[in-house]
């Protein structure tokens, strides 16, 4: 097994197709180093969530190979990609996906309800200072009276809480103003860079895309261009 | 096994049976729960959909409430009315129904039945294994309340001894039941007959009342009870004692003058004794004795068939919310369906997910079982007051084992079956949840 903290990705020949057989992404080859950003953009439609949902083993029907270190997602079984999500991976969505009745920090958190116990302590702790460093205060407050801005940021706590490796994330500013958006973008390279951390994100702000190390073009579901920012 | 199973107490044994019922559920619950804290997911959910689940709880609550209820109802009424009974220990009178006697004697429900003659009245009381021969006398009313003539003694046994005021001492006084609505010093005339039939002014004689009785939990409670000499009299009949004899009120009386009375009330002094005279005093064309302890537990023997009855409905209706159950719980978790599509994809094990899901509909679950405990007793209450109210019967309804069973068996079916959406949940495409 390769060490936890350093996971290379490489994409082999991954197509995915929709139950009536139109392809949604066919993407021959692509590599991911440890600690690289990577940017996923292209029109709406085009795949770009599919293809980072499938680098992230949420998706059954894919082929191919989605080899992470040394583990290949597709090969795996539901359970084991839940558990290597769990282990190596943070989600950041574009609408936040809170959990609304709970406060900044249960949502945070969120991750020790499932955890070992003995692990629950420590990820508390982390959730805790990630959302200090992300300027959220009132980390009891329920998050209904958050602004986009405030809960985008406890979706960043919440997907590096765990400390994974790997941060995955689909247009996390879509769905917040230029300001917020600026400060999330400025937190999310931040902390993932101060890290080592491998940030695969997709998103049509450029903003975002301008700090990737790398940024690929999608249409149609195929890799139609790499850029080297 | 069956021979130590039957050398426990009944409450062990309903104990056993109950926990038998329940463990299903609670090792199901252990099972899913057991290295996890779901509990503030589940409290977020329970919160997030409140009116729904409101809803669901209250479905649950109405059915399980409606079981328990019928079930402590029909137990009530069999108390009551073999409480209301207690003191009738056997019942002697002309051949006849005994169902029919038992009713007009006890429960107090008029009916036309032939006399007994002063002979086998003396004959009873001057045996020497009786305590208390009490003739009744009926046909009167006031207010609609029957009016019943009898002894001292029985007054004050049906009472054990509970008088306020005093005992009659002249033929025209009274003792009200509990709930008759006279004073202690109040005069009346009684009707001849019961209810809009009755003739109010055929008789003249005005009746005082000098006591009341304590509540006994019978319709004697609604009676009034008057020396039997005074039914006699305002009959115009002979009043038991021989016209040169000395004035008294009782026993013993004289044959010859002694009218007639429809039932004698027998208690003996060992209950061994009331056997030996239910067979003494059981003659083909003359006298007929019963224990209305057996007629009602006849009784009771084609209750109990109603009884089966109902606890079949019972249980169909709680297969049928525990169907509506399973069914509403697959569409309360399409309404979190993205919640839990996002915990399997920030790693969630699916027994996890499996947990939140089960713990979620085992609190709507448990919650609508309580509150159907509530619903049920009260509804019970509510139903004893109106029965207690039109039959004078004390019905007090009591949760017992069988309701008790009924209840933990219900939670552990439906907690199993709670599994079924759970595992729904997790069958279904994460990506598709997380974009719905």
């Amino acid at each position: 097994m390769a060490d936890p903290r350093r996971l290379p990705l490489r994409v082999t020949n991954l197509r995915i197709a929709n139950p009536r057989g139109r392809v949604l992404v066919d993407v021959p080859d692509i590599a991911v180093a440890p600690g690289e950003a990577l940017g996923i953009r292209g029109p709406s439609g085009a795949g770009k969530s599919t293809l980072l949902f499938a680098l992230a083993g949420l998706i059954k029907s894919a082929s191919g190979q989605v080899v992470w270190g040394d583990q290949d997602l597709l090969n795996l079984s539901a359970e084991a990609r839940t558990a290597f999500r769990a282990e190596n991976m943070g989600l950041i969505f574009q609408d936040f996906l809170l959990f609304e009745e709970l406060g900044a920090a249960a949502n945070a958190g969120v991750g020790s309800f499932f955890r070992r116990k003995s692990t629950r302590p420590d990820l508390r702790q982390r959730a805790d200072r990630m959302l200090t460093h992300l300027g959220i205060r009132d980390e009891a407050r329920n998050v209904t009276s958050f602004s986009g801005g405030e809960r985008q940021r406890v979706a960043v706590a919440r997907a590096l809480a765990h400390d994974p490796a790997l941060l995955l994330a689909d247009e996390p500013t879509a769905s917040l103003d230029r300001a917020a958006a600026d400060r999330l973008v400025g937190d999310l390279i931040d902390l993932t860079r101060a890290e080592g951390k491998t940030l695969i994100t997709v998103s049509h702000d450029i903003a975002l895309l301008d700090r990737m190390d790398r940024v690929i073009l999608i249409q149609d579901g195929k890799l139609v261009e790499t850029e080297n920012v | 096994m069956s021979s130590l199973w039957a050398s426990l107490s009944a409450t062990w044994q309903d104990s056993l049976i109950a926990l038998a019922l329940v463990l299903p559920g609670l090792i199901i619950g252990a099972l899913t729960i057991r290295g996890f804290a779901p509990w503030a997911l589940v409290r977020a959910l329970l919160w997030r959909f409140r009116w729904p689940n409101v809803m669901f709880v209250l479905l649950i609550a109405a059915s399980v409430g409606m079981g328990i209820g019928l079930i402590a109802q029909e137990r009530g009424l069999r108390k009551g009315t073999a409480a209301a009974a207690d003191k009738f220990d056997m019942i002697v009178a002309a051949p006849g129904s005994e169902m029919t006697l038992m009713l007009a004697s006890v429960y107090l429900q008029p009916s036309d039945v032939p006399l007994l003659k002063g002979q086998i009245y003396n004959e009873i009381a001057n045996h020497d294994r009786v305590t208390i021969a009490a003739p009744l006398a009926f046909g009167d009313s006031f207010g609609g309340a029957p009016i019943i003539g009898t002894i001292a003694d029985f007054a004050r046994y049906l009472s054990d001894d509970q008088i306020e005021g005093r005992m009659w001492q002249d033929t025209f006084e009274a003792i009200a039941g509990a709930y008759v609505p006279l004073d202690i010093g109040d005069s009346f005339v009684p009707s001849h007959g019961f209810g809009d039939t009755a003739e109010d002014d055929a008789h003249g004689d005005q009746i005082t009342v000098v006591g009341r009785m304590a509540p006994t939990g019978s319709p004697w409670d609604r009676a009034i009870m008057v020396p039997v000499e005074s039914v006699w009299a305002v009959h115009g009949l002979a009043n038991g004692h021989a016209p040169d004899a000395p004035v008294q009120l009782g026993p013993p009386y004289d044959a010859a003058y002694f009218p007639g009375t429809p039932a004698i009330v027998v208690k003996a002094d060992e209950l061994w004794a009331t056997y030996s005279l239910r067979s003494e005093f059981t003659r083909d064309a003359e006298t007929m004795a019963f224990f209305p302890g057996t007629v009602l537990a006849e009784l009771y023997a084609v209750m109990g068939d109603v009884r089966q009855a109902m606890s079949l409905m019972t249980l169909v209706t709680q297969v049928l919310v525990a169907t509506s159950v399973l069914v509403g719980m697959f569409i309360l978790t399409r309404l979190f369906r993205r919640q839990m599509s996002l915990l399997r994809a920030l790693g969630a094990p699916g027994r996890f997910v499996l947990s939140v899901v089960w713990s979620y509909a085992a609190m709507l679950l448990v919650s609508g079982a309580v509150l159907g405990l509530g619903v049920g007793l009260g509804a019970a209450h509510a139903l004893s007051r109106i029965v207690t109210a039109r039959t004078d019967i004390l019905v007090v309804p009591q949760i017992g084992w069988t309701e008790v069973h009924l209840l933990l068996g219900f939670l552990s079916v439906t907690l199993l079956l709670s599994l079924l959406p759970a595992l729904a949940v997790l069958r279904r495409p994460i990506v598709d949840g997380l974009r719905a």
